[in-house]
């Protein structure tokens, strides 16, 4: 999934934050009134619990909700981590996220949510 | 002409319109129907085996499936399983691994699909419904399944899953409706939670409501407590016993001021004033109240200390109530009272002898003046002054017994002494002998002399009936206790008479007794006479002098030496004690 520009080296942690937080609101819209307002947040917490060995930098997803992820936290969570290491980690949180959606209610949601999310992802890239 | 066709339009329209609002009413009607006999059905769970009810048989009426199971977040998790049908175990291991699964992915503690099978409770539907195929009762392939997060206020509280043999069972539709119904769902098991925590913990209140007022019943001291105008409202059984010499109902809801005014028991007015002041904010402690009855020595005396109550956080606000704690100190005032009793008589006890000594010291200290001035003088007597004539000056044996007489009394203040002293030792069982080898013979005639100066209206004779009386004990001691009875022989024959003391063989032992011609000793004395501190009253005086120790010291060593001691009433007039010894006192290696 992951959108990777050409231009990868123009881009900064923000903006990758930034972007995926917007994906990560795009599938609470879609999930929420299915399985309810908690349940993106509680999805994303989990995920980050599985990538944590692999890309340590994202605990605090799994301390906090995304919801409340502010640019202070960034800079003060992910200072040192380049834009490409984020981006890498928060598609696979993110397909964590699918992969805990799929676990939950099999082929109703998360395939064709997949879909648009990675379209809404090449778009905004 | 021109409007017909738009009056036609619009009434079209209108009709259109019309029929939709219908229907759309209708049909909102419908569904809040349907909500409201889902609602009712949820509310009037009462537990969480009503909820699952309630839950299947809302799912059912929308569509079929296999089973549904619920996973509540509890401590520890509870899982419950809810076959429409009969199902294989096969197919209800499968589920218990999806359900694993699918709990993992929305923050469930981790938790293994064997440890949520030991856990599952497999509850049966109220109607189960009959299987779509026989063949399908008996597989283990799960066709569709469902996990839906049970939430409540944005908290996921457990997981509802449903499954289904069929594949493709559950569609978009399907899933916004299972939520809703989910929602419910939510909710009611939240409430059975609440109502089980708060019927928890009102039977824990209630242990505790039951543990305090147990505890307050068995205090030994008492309790009171009031209300905010100063009514009693709780007296535990202590309090009420302390309490019992008012005769006054004190609980009847009367403030205590006010029943203190129409009684006429002086210590409630005592009691209401301590209330009182607990009642304007003050903390009152260990204020001093004489309950007992009027005349009695030492009366009940209770020690209150009081203090307001609030409720929690009004701490600067009105009492609503006072607490008081009352001690009975009866017992203690009656120690002080022994106490002062105590030094009183043990210092009239020292002065006496004292007196004696100072009075007879004094004399020979004028005498000795008078003979030291007399031989100044005597030179110029020589040389023609008048020579005080020698009758003017008693004989020199006159000083000897004024010396005995000293030397008596400063014998018995000894014995008074090391009576006090050995009062501790005897009661810790500390009593030393020093043995050394003496003739009582010798012991007892010095004791006889030394009393006997002192004694001038009684006649005090010894009759020793033994021919060697070597022994080995602590002379000290044996002479403490010749002193004490001697010294009763003498008190307790006021009058004077003959005083006989003793000493012959018996059994081996030296047998020593004392007889005198005195009061004797009232039956109602007999089991107390060795106790310490008791001393035999009298009717006219009330009471003998003495410390009460003599006696019970006297028997202490005795028994130290391996002897006995006891006392008869004479026939006639008079007691008699007796002590025996052994000839040498046995040391703790020849025991």
């Amino acid at each position: 999934m992951s959108p990777v520009p050409d231009n990868s080296s123009s881009v900064t942690r923000e903006q990758v934050i930034e972007t995926y937080l917007k994906v990560l609101r795009l599938i609470d819209e879609r999930v929420a009134p299915l399985l309810g307002k908690a349940t993106t947040r509680v999805l994303v917490q989990v995920a980050a619990k599985h990538v944590i060995d692999q890309y340590p930098f994202l605990h605090f997803l799994m301390k906090m909700p995304y919801t409340e992820v502010v640019p202070s936290v960034i800079r003060e969570q992910l200072s040192g981590v380049s834009a490409q290491e984020l981006e890498i980690g928060l598609d696979a949180l993110l397909q964590q996220c699918f992969s805990g959606l799929q676990e939950l209610t099999g082929d109703l949601i998360a395939p064709p949510l997949h879909d648009e999310v990675s379209r809404q992802l090449e778009q905004w890239h | 002409m021109q409007t017909e066709p738009n009056l036609t339009l619009t009434d079209s329209t209108r009709r259109f319109s019309t029929v939709t609002n219908g229907d759309r009413i209708g049909s909102l009607l419908q569904e809040m129907e349907y909500l409201n006999t889902i609602g009712k059905s949820f509310v009037a769970a009462n537990n969480r085996f009503q909820v699952h009810h309630a839950l299947l048989a809302a799912l059912q009426e929308q569509y079929s499936f296999a089973a549904c199971s619920i996973l509540l977040k509890d401590n520890p998790f509870q899982l419950s399983i809810i076959p429409c049908y009969p199902l294989s175990q096969e197919f209800i291991n499968a589920m218990i691994a999806r359900i694993a699964s699918a709990a993992n992915v929305i923050d469930f503690p981790h938790v293994m699909a064997q440890e949520l099978a030991d856990a599952a409770y497999l509850d049966a539907p109220e109607q189960p419904v009959p299987p779509p195929a026989m063949e399908t009762v008996g597989g283990s392939e799960i066709g569709s399944c469902l996990n839906i997060p049970l939430t409540v206020e944005d908290r996921i509280i457990g997981m509802l899953s449903l499954f289904d043999t069929q594949i493709g069972t559950f569609d978009t539709e399907r899933l916004k409706l299972t939520t809703l119904i989910a929602d419910y769902a939510a909710i009611a098991l939240e409430n059975v939670r609440l109502r089980e925590s708060e019927r928890a913990l009102w039977r824990q209140a209630e242990g505790e409501r039951q543990r305090l007022a147990l505890i307050i019943s068995s205090m030994a001291e008492g309790l009171l407590i009031t209300d905010a105008r100063g009514a009693i409202t709780s007296l535990n059984q202590s309090a009420q016993n302390l309490l019992s010499q008012a005769q006054v109902d004190l609980k009847q809801d009367i403030p205590l001021r006010t029943l203190a005014a129409s009684s006429d028991v002086p210590w409630l007015g005592q009691l209401s004033e301590i209330v009182d002041r607990a009642l304007a904010n003050q903390v009152v402690m260990n204020q001093e109240l004489i309950a007992g009855k009027q005349g009695e020595s030492v009366p009940l005396t209770l020690s209150i200390s009081a203090a307001p109550l609030h409720n929690a956080g009004e701490a600067q606000k009105r009492p609503t109530g006072v607490v008081a704690v009352l001690n009975d100190i009866t017992s203690h005032k009656q120690i002080e009272r022994l106490k002062d009793e105590f030094v009183s008589v043990v210092s009239h006890e020292l002065r006496t002898p004292l007196t004696s000594i100072k009075g007879y010291t004094q004399h020979l200290v004028r005498r000795l003046e008078r003979r030291m001035r007399t031989a100044k003088q005597s030179p110029t007597a020589q040389t023609g002054a008048t020579q005080v004539p020698a009758t003017q000056e008693p004989p020199e044996h006159y000083d000897l017994r004024s010396l005995y007489i000293v030397q008596s009394q400063a014998e018995h203040l000894e014995r008074l002494v090391n009576d006090l002293l050995d009062l501790s030792r005897v009661q810790w069982g500390h009593l030393e002998l020093h043995p050394t080898t003496f003739y009582l013979a010798d012991l007892l005639a010095e004791s006889v002399h030394s009393i006997q100066v002192s004694a001038e209206q009684h006649s005090i004779t010894l009759d020793i009936k033994v021919q060697d009386t070597k022994i080995v004990a602590d002379r000290q001691r044996i002479s403490q206790v010749v002193g004490n009875i001697l010294d009763n022989a003498i008190k307790y024959s006021p009058h004077g008479g003959q005083v006989t003391v003793s000493l012959q063989e018996q059994d081996g032992d030296y047998l020593v007794s004392i007889s005198d011609q005195g009061i004797g000793i009232s039956p109602e004395y007999l089991d107390h006479i060795f106790e310490r501190f008791y001393r035999v009253r009298n009717t006219a005086s009330h009471q003998y002098s003495g410390i009460g120790l003599g006696l019970y010291v006297a028997r202490a060593i005795v028994e130290r030496h391996g002897g006995s001691i006891w006392f008869s009433n004479n026939p006639g007039l008079g007691s008699t004690f007796f002590f025996t010894l052994p000839h040498a006192l046995e040391t703790e290696e020849g025991a």
